[in-house]
């Protein structure tokens, strides 16, 4: 249905409806009606006058203004995501066959590159502006022995295969581990 | 002559306690360090303790880093045997929850150290 016809169908569900209050004689009503609506469009206007004014403000861009304002699009964002994700799970729910066993997405080395940088990205004690997939650990991203073990058991975590000690100490930069997985999994391109 | 040879080579190495070199001094206290991190989320759960899993971590951190200092082999051997004790008596909940959270000291008064307080303390 068009924009146009629901505009003319609303026309003339109105019209039938003045006809009826007009037919039953409570015209009183209408003209209520009427004043409802006199009312309505100044409070209108208010809002729209206080979205200016608001905009206004904000063009002096304090830190909080524009804290508000990115905590406003992040969180925007965010449920826009989850709906989306919602929408698109429920529509495959109806097209696709259900049938998924616990095969794992294959995986490249592209993909494997991404998921460790990500999870070293997302581990507190690495700055992720060093980070790089020849940094070493403990010599360029200044770890100690112990977050070198975290950061080995957030690789079993995200892969969901354990690695043994003597394997875990040789893993000194991401560009190990991205190998050691790769031969892991078999992939080779 | 001889027999003092080898008797001051046997004085000298001692009997290893469980670890003959360095390294695996290092890899026993790094496995424990593991298990413990593993351990921690059940931890958390089974004694419901009012602590975090991340708090425990860096507790657990703080144990460890407390003997950083710590370089002869047989002494690090014996914190790691202690360390695995606590652990299996945590796993096997033959602890209590006030075993637990007595890592953390609340109950203890941090110790005085300007003189009135001392005085009063009766330390010295």
């Amino acid at each position: 249905m068009s924009f146009t016809q629901i505009a003319r169908n609303c026309g003339r569900l109105a019209a039938t409806l003045g006809t009826k209050r007009m037919a039953s004689g409570a015209v009183i009503q209408s003209q209520a009606f009427r004043m409802m609506h006199r009312i309505a469009v100044p409070a209108v206007a208010n809002q729209v006058s206080q979205k200016f004014a608001l905009r206004s403000y904000s063009a002096k861009r304090t830190i909080e203004d524009i804290k508000f304002r990115v905590l406003k699009v992040v969180s925007a964002y965010d449920k826009v995501t989850a709906d989306k994700e919602l929408a698109s799970s429920r529509c495959r729910w109806q097209t696709q066959s259900v049938r998924r066993y616990s095969a794992k997405p294959p995986l490249s080395l592209k993909l494997i590159n991404e998921r460790v940088l990500l999870v070293l990205k997302l581990y507190d004690k690495i700055d992720p502006s060093k980070l790089n997939v020849e940094s070493h650990f403990i010599n360029d991203l200044g770890l100690d022995s112990l977050d070198h073990v975290e950061v080995i058991m957030a690789m079993e975590d995200e892969f969901g295969f354990e690695i043994p000690d003597s394997d875990a100490e040789k893993l000194l930069k991401p560009a190990d581990i991205i190998k050691y997985v790769a031969d892991k999994e078999d992939v080779y391109e | 002559m001889a027999g003092r040879e080898a008797v001051k080579r046997a004085v000298q190495q001692v009997r290893p306690i469980l670890s003959v070199d360095r390294e695996e001094a290092r890899k026993r206290a790094l496995n424990l360090y593991k298990a413990w991190y593993r351990q921690i989320p059940y931890i958390v759960m089974d004694y419901d303790i009012p602590m975090t899993v991340e708090q425990c971590r860096s507790k657990l951190r703080e144990q460890f880093v407390k003997d950083r200092h710590v370089t002869d082999i047989r002494v690090i051997d014996m914190l790691v045997i202690k360390g695995q004790m606590e652990l299996k008596e945590t796993v096997e909940i033959w602890k209590q929850k006030g075993h637990i959270m007595r890592y953390w000291k609340e109950s203890q008064d941090p110790k005085p150290t300007d003189f009135l307080s001392k005085f009063i303390q009766g330390v010295h």
